[in-house]
């Protein structure tokens, strides 16, 4: 019996060492609802939003900079570090119920979540491609010499609860309420019971890849770059259109935002810029629909983070002072984030005002930060939301990266009414080191701006003259010109127009004018003068109707004439009669006949 | 003429006193204009409708030649030839010959029809209008120079600074120190030629602000002005040329000893010898033999 015993208990123990068949296969059962429906109910998760830690307190995990590198704990609630630990981190932190694990060196290890001890480690035998945890466990994916391996380790003692071989490629796991989630071969999103590594069932995307996957606390979002579904009953229909699924509305200007991790990214389970350009949202779902809060979502975009309503409009901005925020995360109540420098700062979603801003006291910069701050909502402001003032100074950045990021900004400064926008419109204009792609987006978007409030900002604007002893020259004459025509139909004051015609007559007359600021000049007259500026127009043609230099200018002579071949009988009398003047000329003479008519 | 009657009206009452749109209840009716209405209904003494039609016709040549017959004429008729022609535009190669006409006898309109030209987009024009203002006492004329003071183009700055100096424009004085401290020779001897006793101090007190070369052909300019003085006042600027370190003070102070007879003996003179003697080592008088 005793060697029976022995046998059996050898038995036993080489089968547990002993990977079990393969849980990842080919050909398995998919998209079954029954078996979806019993999986669902089977996870234990909170009825609100949560940290997943014990002690239920919202925290950040950061890493800085060194050799080695540093772990720092924060309590967000308390605003105290908790702990600081030297660890040669080599993933994201994914934070368990009582402890954190991350891969350092090549070395699975868990550190006592309340004082940043080592608590167990334990080598990975393979490459480590991402790990995720729950309250007890730990869930560790790898790529092994026989191929991909899912394993499970209690997150207490390090003891390796189970593992799964994989026939193809495994993405970075997720897990919450007792489940583990692994993406499959890009296409599948298996669900394993976390104590028995067992498969519960699998997700099979029909019309879109799964290489992204988000797990709050509550839910699970899985998906692609293009748009994200949530885990649920719907889910078993693989599709986009029976699902639960929704996009937002990324702006183009913001390139390269994503929803979440690629989970097939190697680079990305390791810290990276690709969390600096991340869509925040929280979302419900209502009648089977996806669904935002009333507020909408929000973008951070390195050091900015934007606010967005429901329509895709941009409604509020954030530039967090001078650094990048390196990650950040949205808690349902609260947008939180970390910075380079160590602040750690919560916005209100709502309006982007700043709730919280704190400082980890680090002295390296922060490499990246792992939160586990699920419905943390600080109450408080400690610094009112200036959209307008964080539009500004985002248009008015001199960080070549952002180039685009500042088109966005003054599209959005463009479309908000008054005087001010429009002086600081044309600050970026006058700007010289800004790109001049952006400068003509501004003078698109002043021509389209149709606020009579702004002409005096224009008007003021052509003060500026060429003068060599001042050494000044007009900032953005035809710019500010074509801000000018802009408002042709639009009300205006009188006296603001009478202003406004006498400044552009100035550069009009004034001889370092360029001919293409001519043509604008003109324009500008046109659309606001009502006529009044046709007397100085026909002075200005008469001058230069038989110069061989303006006179001869292709783009000068079609704005000229047009401009006065609306006038009444009396500028087509003129007309008529420089057509006729022998020192007219020619293709100004034939072009005012073609005019004419005659 | 009929067609060129409204043009001129229109023209000279809103392009050629200044923005049109800022002070259009204060436009004074242009002075041409009723003494033009006035004179069409006389018949001209003399025939210059060739001339007229020569100087509004293709051929450019012989619309300068026109315009310098019509200015060299007395006859009110030609004056007004030559406005109209310039208030209807010129080409630039015929407006350097009109200005030369109108200025041959000066009225009242002409400084409106010159100030059009004196932003005009050639610079070359720019400096023939800018160079003709300088000839009217009319204040626009003079707010018409000191602007060309402050032209991009180095040739229009020169003329304007020539103008100043030959109309002896006080407004511009103060860009024209401006200019000379940024060497701008022409600046040097416009303010030579206007400065009296009190602008000489003031260029004197320069020194050290503006280029030394700039300051001492300034000073050595007015020293050479039969009427600068008393002599007092010419000691003062040779000691204040005296006092440039480059050697273009020995230059100027060359120049106004061979300017200069040696009898009689003059103060300003001898001091400005001593300077020279003491730079050069020996009489520059005895070297060259000039003005014994």
């Amino acid at each position: 019996m005793k060697t029976l015993a022995l046998t059996t208990i050898g038995a036993l123990a080489l089968l547990a060492a002993c990977p079990q068949k393969r849980v990842f296969q080919l050909s398995s059962d998919e998209n079954n609802p029954y078996m979806l429906k019993q999986t669902l109910d089977k996870r234990r998760l909170p009825t609100q939003p949560i940290p997943v830690n014990d002690s239920k307190q919202p925290r950040v995990f950061v890493v800085t900079v060194g050799s080695p590198k540093t772990i720092v704990a924060y309590d967000l609630a308390s605003g105290n570090v908790m702990w600081k630990a030297d660890a040669d981190v080599q993933s994201r932190i994914s934070v368990g119920g009582d402890f954190i694990v991350a891969l350092e060196g090549n070395q699975l290890v868990a550190r006592d979540q309340a004082r940043g001890a080592p608590r167990w480690k334990a080598s990975v035998s393979g490459k480590f491609v991402g790990a995720a945890a729950d309250e007890q466990r730990v869930y560790v994916v790898y790529h092994a010499a026989s191929g991909y391996v899912l394993a499970a380790y209690d997150g207490k003692t390090g003891a390796k609860s189970w593992s799964a071989d994989a026939a193809g490629e495994l993405g970075a796991p997720g897990a919450h309420g007792g489940v583990v989630y692994v993406p499959y071969l890009r296409q599948w999103l298996s669900i394993l019971d976390g104590s028995t590594g067992k498969l519960l069932t699998r997700i099979r995307g029909i019309d879109e890849q799964i290489a992204m996957l988000d797990v709050t606390s509550q839910r699970a979002y899985y998906g692609s770059k293009q748009g994200v579904f949530v885990l649920d009953e719907k889910s078993a229909s693989g599709k986009r259109a029976d699902a639960t699924y929704g996009k937002v509305k990324i702006p183009p200007q913001l390139e390269g935002t994503s929803y979440g991790l690629d989970v097939y990214d190697p680079v990305q389970m390791m810290y990276t810029a690709a969390e600096r350009k991340r869509v925040l949202w929280t979302t419900t779902t209502v009648d089977g629909q996806l669904q935002l809060p009333g507020e909408g979502y929000a973008i951070h975009y390195f050091r900015y983070v934007l606010g967005f309503d429901t329509k895709g409009e941009l409604t509020w901005a954030y530039s967090n002072p001078r650094v990048e925020l390196v990650a950040s995360d949205h808690t349902g109540s609260a947008i939180v984030g970390v910075a380079t420098n160590g602040d750690v700062v919560a916005l209100d979603p709502r309006d982007g005002s700043v709730r919280v801003r704190k400082s980890l006291g680090t002295t390296q910069p922060v490499l990246g930060a792992t939160f586990d701050a699920d419905g943390w909502s600080p109450s408080g402001q400690v610094e009112k939301s200036d959209t307008v003032a964080v539009l500004v100074s985002i248009a008015r950045d001199r960080d070549a990266r952002f180039d685009r990021v500042k088109e966005l900004a003054v599209r959005r400064l463009a479309q908000l009414p008054g005087p001010e926008v429009t002086q600081h419109l044309l600050a970026v204009i006058a700007d010289p080191r800004q790109p001049q792609r952006l400068k003509d987006t501004v003078v698109e978007l002043l021509m389209d701006r149709k606020d009579g409030s702004s002409l005096p900002v224009l008007t003021s604007q052509l003060r500026v003259t060429t003068d060599y002893i001042a050494n000044t020259q007009p900032e953005s004459l035809a710019a500010v010109a074509k801000g000018i025509a802009g408002l042709g139909g639009t009300k205006l004051e009188p006296k603001d127009v009478s202003a406004a015609l006498a400044a552009l007559q100035l550069h009009l007359e004034a001889a370092a004018t360029s001919s293409g600021e001519l043509v604008q000049i003109i324009a500008a007259m046109v659309a606001i003068g009502g006529g009044a500026e046709r007397p100085v127009l026909a002075s200005h043609l008469l001058l230069y109707h038989a110069d061989d230099n303006l006179g001869d200018d292709a783009a000068w002579q079609k704005a000229i004439v047009v401009a006065l071949g609306q006038g009444g009988p009396t500028e087509r009398e003129m007309l008529r009669y420089v057509a006729h003047d022998p020192r007219t000329r020619p293709k100004l003479a034939a072009l005012i006949q073609e005019q004419l008519g005659d | 003429m009929a067609t060129t009657k409204w043009l001129w009206g229109m023209c000279v009452a809103f392009a050629l006193s200044g923005p049109a749109f800022a002070q259009p209840a204060e436009a004074p009716a242009p002075p041409a204009k009723k003494a033009k209405r006035d004179r069409g209904k006389k018949k001209p003494p003399v025939d210059l409708s060739a001339e007229i039609a020569a100087l509004n016709g293709a051929d450019l040549e012989a619309a300068a030649k026109a315009a310098d017959t019509l200015g060299a004429s007395a006859e009110p008729a030609a004056h007004d030839a030559l406005l109209d022609a310039l208030a209807l535009g010129l080409p630039p190669a015929v407006t350097t010959n009109a200005f030369t006409g109108l200025v041959k006898h000066p009225a009242p309109p002409d400084v409106a029809a010159l100030r059009r030209y004196a932003t005009h987009h050639t610079p070359t024009v720019r400096s023939a209008a800018i160079g003709a203002l300088a000839m009217y006492p009319d204040p626009n004329a003079k707010l018409a120079v000191v602007a060309g003071l402050h032209d991009p183009v180095a040739s229009v700055r020169a003329a304007s600074a020539t103008a100043a100096g030959k109309g002896r424009i006080r407004d511009a004085v103060e860009p024209m120190m401006k200019l000379l401290a940024k060497g701008e020779e022409a600046a040097a001897r416009g303010l030579a030629v206007m400065a009296d006793t009190e602008l000489a101090r003031k260029l004197a007190d320069q020194l050290g602000k503006v280029p030394e070369a700039s300051l001492a052909l300034a000073l050595g300019l007015i020293l050479k002005r039969p009427d600068f003085g008393p002599d007092p006042e010419r000691v003062e600027i040779v000691r204040a040329i005296a006092k440039i370190a480059d050697s273009s003070a020995v230059t100027a102070l060359t120049d106004y000893l061979d300017a200069t007879p040696k009898n009689p003996p003059r103060p300003s003179r001898q001091e400005a010898q001593g300077v020279v003697e003491a730079r050069l080592g020996g009489s520059p008088d005895k070297k060259d033999g000039k003005n014994q």
